[in-house]
Order: C-alpha cells, then sequence, then structure tokens
C-alpha cells in the first residue's frame, strides 16, 4: 500500500470516491422522480459518448470551461476573487464577432486579429477592477459584478442596435461568413475525419489555442517572477509587500491577465460554437468557471481535467433531460448535489488517516517535522 | 492519597502521523502550581488539550482524584472542574467584558440575557480573585493583558478547580506579567491548581511549586522548582548543555551605517505614535531599544523599513534618503528586517521554505534566467540555508507551517541574514521560541555585528535587551526618553522608571550619546 502515502494518488482517490457517493446520490434520487431510472441514469452517464455529435457537443462546452476555469484560477490563486469572466467573456464575443463580421480580411489574418482584439479587450475589462482594487481599495466582488453587468447591456445594445441586420425580425447577427468562422480543428487534408468533424461538430482550432493557453498559465503561474509573486500575494499578501513585491502592480497584471481566458473564451463561443452573435451568448458560462477552477484547486495543470468533467456532467445532463422523463430541474439538482460533494474538501479524511496511522506504525516518527503543536 | 490529576501513558498521534505524545506520564497535586515546560513542539500543548478534552488520546487513561475519566469535549472536563486559558484568546471582541464572561451560561430574566445580573457577576468574580476588569467594558478597546483576565474569570465562572495557562505571558509586558503572577498566587491560596505552561526558565523558577520538562512528545522529569537551576531545565529540554548568558566580544563601532532624523509618524486615527525621534545606528554595534510594547516601537520599526508612511523625517543609509520609499527600495540600500510578528509579516505559511527564503531577491540572478525562475538554484540556496541555519526540516520544498515555531524564525533569520546587509533591524526576534532557538539566533545577531553590520534590536524582552545590547535608547510614548552610551552599566530597576515615563533625559543629556 506504499502507492496510498503519495499525495497525488490520494487526491485523485479521494475525488474518484467522492464522485463514486455523489453518483449514488443522484441515483437515489433519479429512482425516486422516474419511472425508468437505470434508463435515464444511463443517458445520463454514457449520454455524452452515445453519438458522434454528442461528443463533439461536450469537448465544445469542456472547452469554454476552461477558459473561464483558467481566467477564475490565475486570480484566485492570488486571492483576488475576480467573478468578471462573465463579462471579459461577453466583451470578448461581441469583439471578436464584429471583427469576423465586419473586417475585410482574409481568413488567415481576420481570425488571429478577431483572437487577438478577444484577448486584448479581456485584458483591458480585467485591468479595470484591477486597477480599483489595488489604488482604490474597491472590493473586487463587487467592482466585477457591475461591470458584468456593463458588459451584458452593451453587448445587448450593440447587437440589437448595431449589428443585427435593420430588418431582421430576431435579435441576433447573420452568420459570420467563412473567413470569421474558426476552423476545425482537424486539418483537411485527413479526409474523412476531416469531414466526420467539421460536419458533426464545432470543436475548432480553439482546442490547441486552450492547450497552449493551460499550458501557459501552468508556466507562468509557477515558473515565471510574475507567477512567484502572484502566489505570495495570494499566499500572504502582507509578507509579498514586506518582502518588496509591488503589490498593487501584480494585483492589476493579475486581473488583466485573468481577463485574456476570459475574452477568448468569448471568442470561442462566437466564431467557434454559434458561428453568429445571440442573445444571451453566455448565460452565466462565465461563472462556471469558479467550479471548474475550485475542482483544480487553481491549478491550471488540473483545470483542463477538471473543465473536461464538469462539461461532461453538464453534456450527460442535457441528454438525461432530452432522453427520459427526469425534468430539467432534477437534472439541474443531480447535478449541483454531485458538484456539491466533489469541491467539499473534507470529505472522506478516512484515507489519509489510515495512511498516516500505518506511518507511525512503522515508526518513521515524524517528530521531525514538529508539527503537532501549536504551543 | 491520589494525585488531583494523573495522566498515564498518554499517547497521542495525529491523523497526519505527527507522535505529539509517546507514552506520557504527568500528575498534578491539589493547590499547587505546576510549571509544564519544553521546547516548541515537545508536546506540552497537545497533552493540555487532551486533559482539557479538545483532543482524544490515542490511548492512555486520565484520572481525576483517583476516577477514570473520558472527556469527550471540553463540555466535560469543564464539568470535572477543569478549564484552559489558550494561548490565543478566544472572546467576542464586540461583546462586553461581562457578556464574554457569561457566554454559554448567561443569567437571564424573560428569557433575555440580564445584563445587570452578568455585569454583578463579573464584579463578584473579580473581587473575589483580585483580577482587575471593567465589566462594562467592549472586550476589543481593553489591552491584552485585561483579556487574558477575562478568560480567567470566564474559566473561574464555569467552576474551574483546575486552571491550564497555556504560555500566558507571551503576548504580556513585564509590568502585566508581574500582575498575572500575583493574581495566579491569589488563585493558588483560595484552593485552585494551576498548570503553567511556559518555556521561559525565569518564569519557572519565580511562579511554580513543581517543573515538569517535556521533550519530543515524552517527559524528562517531574522535579520541585526548588530543586532546580535553569541551567539544568534547559539542559533537559534541549537535550545539550545551553548557553543561557551571551559571550560577545568588546564592541568595535564603525561608521555611521543609519542616521535617524526627527521622524514623526501619525497613526491613521490620527494619533501622534512616534514624535520627532533621532538615533544614529553605527556599523558593528547592537543599539538596544527598551520600552513598554506600544510606546512607538513598532511603528518606528515598520516606518524604517517602508511598510508605513512617516509624516515627517529622513532616515539616511549611508547617505541615501530611504524614508517613504516602498520595502524594495529599503532592502535594496541594505536593510533587512525581522519583523516583530512573524506569521503576519515574515512568512507566506502556506509557500514552502524555499519560496520564503527568495522573497526579496527572486527577481535577480542567478534565480532568475531569463523569463523564468530557476527553481535548481532557489533549491540550491534553500537547502544551503537550511544546513547553515539548523533549521529542522526533511526538505525545504515542505511548507513552512510544518515547523515549529523557533524553526519558522530560523527560515526569516536566514533570509534576513544571508542578504549580507549593512543594517539588521530585528523586532523581537525571540519571542515565543523555543530555548535553542533564541540561543541560536542571539548568536547570530551578535554574530553579524561583530562582522560589521549595524544593528537596530528592538525587543519586550528586557534582559534581552541588556545582555544583547551595546547602546540602549528607551522610547516611551513615541519619544527617546533615555539613552545608556554603556549597556552594562545601567541596572533593570533603572532602565524601568524610564520604560514606565517616571524619569527623562534632557535632549542636551541625550545629544552626545544618540
Amino acid at each position: 500500500m506504499k502507492i496510498l502515502r503519495i499525495p497525488a494518488v490520494r487526491e485523485f482517490l479521494r475525488i474518484l470516491l467522492a464522485v463514486v457517493a455523489a453518483l449514488l446520490l443522484g441515483f437515489i434520487i433519479t429512482l425516486l422522480v422516474s419511472e425508468d431510472p437505470i434508463g435515464a441514469y444511463k443517458a445520463f452517464l454514457t449520454g455524452p459518448l452515445s453519438k458522434f455529435n454528442r461528443f463533439g457537443d461536450w469537448l465544445e462546452e469542456s472547452i469554454t470551461l476552461i477558459f473561464v476555469g483558467l481566467a477564475v484560477a490565475v486570480a484566485f490563486k492570488s486571492k483576488q476573487f475576480s467573478l468578471g469572466a462573465e463579462g471579459q467573456l461577453l466583451l470578448g464575443a461581441l469583439v471578436s464577432g464584429a471583427i469576423a463580421l465586419f473586417v475585410p480580411l482574409p481568413g488567415i489574418l481576420r481570425i488571429p486579429v478577431a483572437l487577438l482584439a478577444a484577448a486584448a479587450v479581456g485584458f483591458i475589462y480585467g485591468w479595470i477592477p484591477g486597477y480599483l482594487k489595488a489604488h482604490l481599495n474597491a472590493n473586487e466582488i463587487v467592482s466585477t459584478l457591475m461591470l458584468n453587468t456593463i458588459a451584458l447591456k452593451l453587448y445587448d445594445y450593440f447587437l440589437i442596435f448595431h449589428i443585427k441586420p435593420p430588418n431582421a425580425g430576431y435579435n441576433a447577427s447573420d452568420f459570420f461568413p467563412k473567413a470569421g468562422v474558426l476552423p476545425s480543428f482537424v486539418p483537411p487534408f485527413m479526409g474523412e475525419i476531416y469531414t466526420r468533424f467539421s460536419q458533426q461538430t464545432n470543436v475548432t482550432i480553439m482546442l490547441y489555442i486552450m492547450i497552449a493557453a493551460f499550458i501557459a498559465a501552468y508556466y507562468m503561474m509557477f515558473r515565471t517572477p510574475f507567477g512567484y509573486e502572484l502566489r505570495m500575494i495570494g499566499a500572504n499578501i502582507k509578507f509579498a509587500n514586506y518582502g518588496g513585491i509591488n503589490t498593487k502592480r501584480t494585483i492589476i497584471l493579475v486581473f488583466a491577465i485573468s481577463g485574456i481566458f476570459g475574452g477568448l473564451a468569448g471568442a470561442h463561443l462566437a466564431m467557434g460554437i454559434h458561428t453568429k452573435l445571440i442573445m444571451n451568448i453566455s448565460l452565466g458560462m462565465g461563472f462556471e468557471g469558479i467550479v471548474v477552477a475550485t475542482l483544480a484547486r487553481n491549478n491550471p495543470l488540473f483545470v483542463p481535467l477538471a473543465g473536461l468533467a464538469y462539461g461532461y456532467l453538464r453534456a450527460g445532463a442535457d441528454v438525461m433531460e432530452r432522453a427520459s422523463d427526469v425534468s430539467r430541474e432534477m437534472v439541474l439538482v443531480i447535478q449541483a448535489i454531485i458538484i456539491l460533494l466533489v469541491t467539499a474538501e473534507g470529505l472522506l479524511p478516512v484515507i489519509q488517516q489510515r495512511v498516516a496511522a500505518r506511518r507511525s506504525a512503522n515508526g518513521q516518527n515524524a517528530a521531525a517535522l514538529e508539527g503537532g503543536e501549536n504551543g | 492519597m491520589a494525585a488531583l490529576v494523573e495522566m498515564r501513558n498518554i499517547v497521542k498521534i495525529y491523523p497526519n502521523g505527527v507522535v505529539a505524545n509517546n507514552g506520557v506520564n504527568f500528575s498534578v497535586e491539589r493547590g499547587e502550581i505546576h510549571a509544564l515546560v519544553g521546547e516548541n513542539g515537545a508536546g506540552k500543548t497537545t497533552l493540555m488539550k487532551v486533559l482539557y478534552g479538545l483532543e482524544h488520546p490515542t490511548s492512555g487513561e486520565i484520572l481525576i482524584e483517583g476516577k477514570p475519566v473520558h472527556f469527550h469535549s471540553p463540555d466535560d472536563a469543564i464539568a470535572a472542574g477543569i478549564g484552559m486559558v489558550h494561548q490565543n484568546f478566544m472572546l467576542v471582541p464586540s461583546f462586553t467584558i461581562a457578556e464574554n464572561i457569561v457566554l454559554g451560561k448567561e443569567p437571564t430574566r424573560r428569557g433575555l440575557l440580564d445584563k445587570a445580573e452578568a455585569i454583578r457577576i463579573t464584579e463578584e468574580l473579580s473581587r473575589q480573585y483580585g483580577l482587575k476588569v471593567e465589566a462594562d467594558a467592549v472586550v476589543e478597546t481593553v489591552n491584552v493583558g485585561m483579556r487574558q483576565r477575562v478568560e480567567i474569570l470566564k474559566t473561574l465562572y464555569r467552576g474551574a478547580e483546575i486552571l491550564i495557562l497555556d504560555e500566558p505571558t507571551a503576548v504580556l509586558t513585564p509590568q502585566e506579567t508581574q500582575d498575572l503572577f500575583r493574581a495566579v498566587r491569589k488563585l493558588v491560596a483560595q484552593g485552585k491548581t494551576v498548570i503553567f505552561i511556559t518555556h521561559k526558565l525565569r518564569e519557572v523558577k519565580e511562579i511554580s511549586d513543581r517543573v515538569t520538562v517535556m521533550r519530543n512528545g515524552k517527559v524528562m522529569g517531574t522535579l520541585p522548582t526548588a530543586e532546580a537551576t535553569r541551567e539544568g531545565l534547559a539542559r533537559m529540554m534541549v537535550g545539550r548543555d545551553v548557553f543561557l548568558e551571551v559571550n560577545k566580544p568588546p564592541v568595535q563601532r564603525g561608521r555611521k551605517v543609519m542616521e535617524v532624523q526627527d521622524v514623526s509618524y501619525v497613526s491613521e486615527t490620527g494619533r501622534s505614535m512616534l514624535k520627532g525621534v533621532s538615533f544614529n545606528v553605527y556599523a558593528g554595534e547592537i543599539l538596544g531599544v527598551a520600552g513598554v510594547e506600544g510606546n512607538g516601537q513598532t511603528e518606528l520599526v515598520e516606518v524604517l523599513t517602508g511598510l508605513r508612511p512617516a509624516a515627517s523625517g529622513r532616515v539616511l543609509i549611508d547617505g541615501k534618503d530611504i524614508l517613504n520609499r516602498t520595502p524594495r527600495e529599503v532592502r535594496l540600500a541594505g536593510v533587512a528586517h525581522i519583523p516583530e510578528d512573524r506569521l503576519t509579516n515574515g512568512l507566506a505559511l502556506t509557500a514552502s521554505i524555499n519560496e520564503n527564503v527568495i522573497v526579496d531577491r527572486y527577481y535577480n540572478k542567478p534565480y532568475r534566467k531569463g523569463l523564468l525562475i530557476d527553481y535548481k538554484q532557489v533549491n540550491k540556496l534553500g537547502e544551503a540555508l537550511i544546513d547553515e541555519f539548523d533549521i529542522r526540516t526533511p526538505s525545504g520544498l515542505l511548507p513552512v507551517s510544518s515547523l515549529s515555531g523557533g524553526n519558522m524564525q530560523k527560515v526569516i533569520v536566514a533570509r534576513e541574514f544571508s542578504f549580507n546587509p549593512h543594517i539588521l533591524i530585528a523586532a523581537q526576534p525571540t519571542r515565543g521560541i523555543d530555548v535553542g532557538a533564541t540561543e541560536f539566533i542571539r548568536d547570530q545577531l551578535v554574530r553579524k555585528r561583530t562582522a560589521g553590520t549595524g544593528v537596530l534590536l528592538v525587543s519586550a524582552d528586557l534582559a534581552e535587551v541588556m545582555s544583547l545590547s551595546d547602546r540602549i535608547i528607551v522610547m516611551y510614548e513615541g519619544e527617546i526618553t533615555g539613552v545608556f552610551p554603556n549597556a552594562q552599566e545601567v541596572s533593570e530597576e533603572e532602565l524601568g522608571l524610564y520604560m514606565l515615563g517616571l524619569k527623562r533625559q534632557t535632549p542636551e543629556e541625550m545629544e552626545a550619546y544618540l
């Protein structure tokens, strides 16, 4: 049982057990509300893998979740409770969508320009609450929520009055021209695979950008001087200040860089998934980043895993709702309970205790650590 | 007759595998003051938590007056007449003292709290035990000494016969300590029993009847205090000979490294905390700052290190003004700082030891390589400092929170000493840490000074200021009221008069020696 001593293994087991417990609880609820509980639960558990397009839906949604998860993880790691991903996402979608629609560049230029613009607008829109926090001591929870409202209304305003076709009977833009739509992540020369993916899913090159983003975020957080500053501020801001770190500058940058990921999530929604600008394009997606970041313990390396897992739950819930008699409301209840159990850190400390007992029995006394007493 | 409290073969293993108590036998007689001493991490607090029902022993038994008891929670212990005053007070800051004392067992009238009765109870208890408190004052407005008396009264109100005081003097000034000792003696005179946790050997000699020494989760012995010597106790605690007296070569005063000129500071609430403070620090000397806590020493240190903005004045380091600069600029000018509150300012507990020692240098070579931090170099530095400063840990990659208090302080000392400062500002460098680490840190301070660094030492421990310093200044209400150019020639009583504001020198008298 030596393997149980590795912290990562224990952590993994802990999450696994939490998921199993949560799924059991979810099944009990399904038993109560469904005539065909096994069928319904099967739809929930295997739905995202049952059809190719559902598999695609899962991946697409996960990519958005991973971007907003990174946005939140970067901010939370330095204990800046920014809830601004939603606003950054909306403005990212708006700006990239406008460029995709109206800037007459060939695709090879139009797409990078749109992505850069989305990142830039996220950076700027994150910079604002960062500045307010650092220099005016404005509570970031309040300021980011207010900025979300402003972003939402700006999005609606520009969409309704400037972007949608003047005589259209609906509040949405035209579909983007081909030069403004993100290409499939499978290159065209792959023949049949390309056709399948590009026709049945919207998994785009954003997949690669996401992979680059989480690796970049990880290196930034754990390998660069800026990441060190960010983490020390999160661990103890007074210590950071005492040690000579320019805490104000770092806090502003943390917010702004977090905004980049929010903006890119918006670009993904606009140019990858919907390929047009619509009302309610986000529906609170920015806030789901909190769940993803929490599952990943604010570590960018774990964000993709957390995003895929949470995306799977969400996709499974969608399938369950469509394929069974369980109502959407109950599906959401089950989903929430699962998240609740998985994020409850104190759950199942049993394993840790058992390992500890074994270790002390081996006489490997940890007195060297002298950690047992506060005195 | 059976002992009042008897703990037999207590073993406590924490879930994380730390063996805090390893077969401890401990007994207390009725009506005694029993000191429990040991280094941080020796298992004192854990043993008392077991007695108070906060922790469940892994094995072993507890007998009260010869009868076995099982405490499932502090409520059971309280019912058996045991009360504990924790190191960190557990009071409701926004409640009055009377409300805090009756909390959990409130006198009521028509279902509501009877405030008049609460105040009467408080005053009655206060008179009976000679513990002075203001019953209707709000806790957050009173000083630490009174908060501690509130804690003691609270346990007495709940009928405690056995009082456990966990390092009660760690937060007190010398005067408050004396008040506490008087109160403890009075409690014992009225038939109470006191268990006194400490690691200050002076206090053991002064207050206790018997003393039990712990080391590494085991009891090393129990003996009557009259038969114990400080040196003997220190040896039992640490396991080797300890030099309690500081040995230092004569002072070789060099150039002026720090000139403090007319520095004033006004707090956020508008109180004038520093009123035109001026003095110099020279290379190769330790300048001690004596004073009762709260007379501006904290503010002085934080102003000098860039953590608080000064209202006026100049601070020259080798001719360069560093007042109201950022902490980084102050550090770059060659000022090291061992902060008063190591947990608040000095360390990031959840970060690794290695990451704690690079906070002042991570952005420079060799720790920075291009865009990245070179963690190989960082870890190399960590290992070297752990070795040089004798930080007891299996690895520099562990979080600082896994260390004992003394070793945490060594992490700070390692960082601050290793960048070769011109001047070292040390605030309460040995507060709340064990004998072994205290000896080590004092020795390091003297070495730095002898090697030519200027040291400004601020300490509430008068004995420490007197034994380490070459020159002493006294602060009283934000001013320097006395300077003693030869620290060996001044008595504790004399300093005490200046510290309490009963005596002061004129600016003319002081001028030549500042």
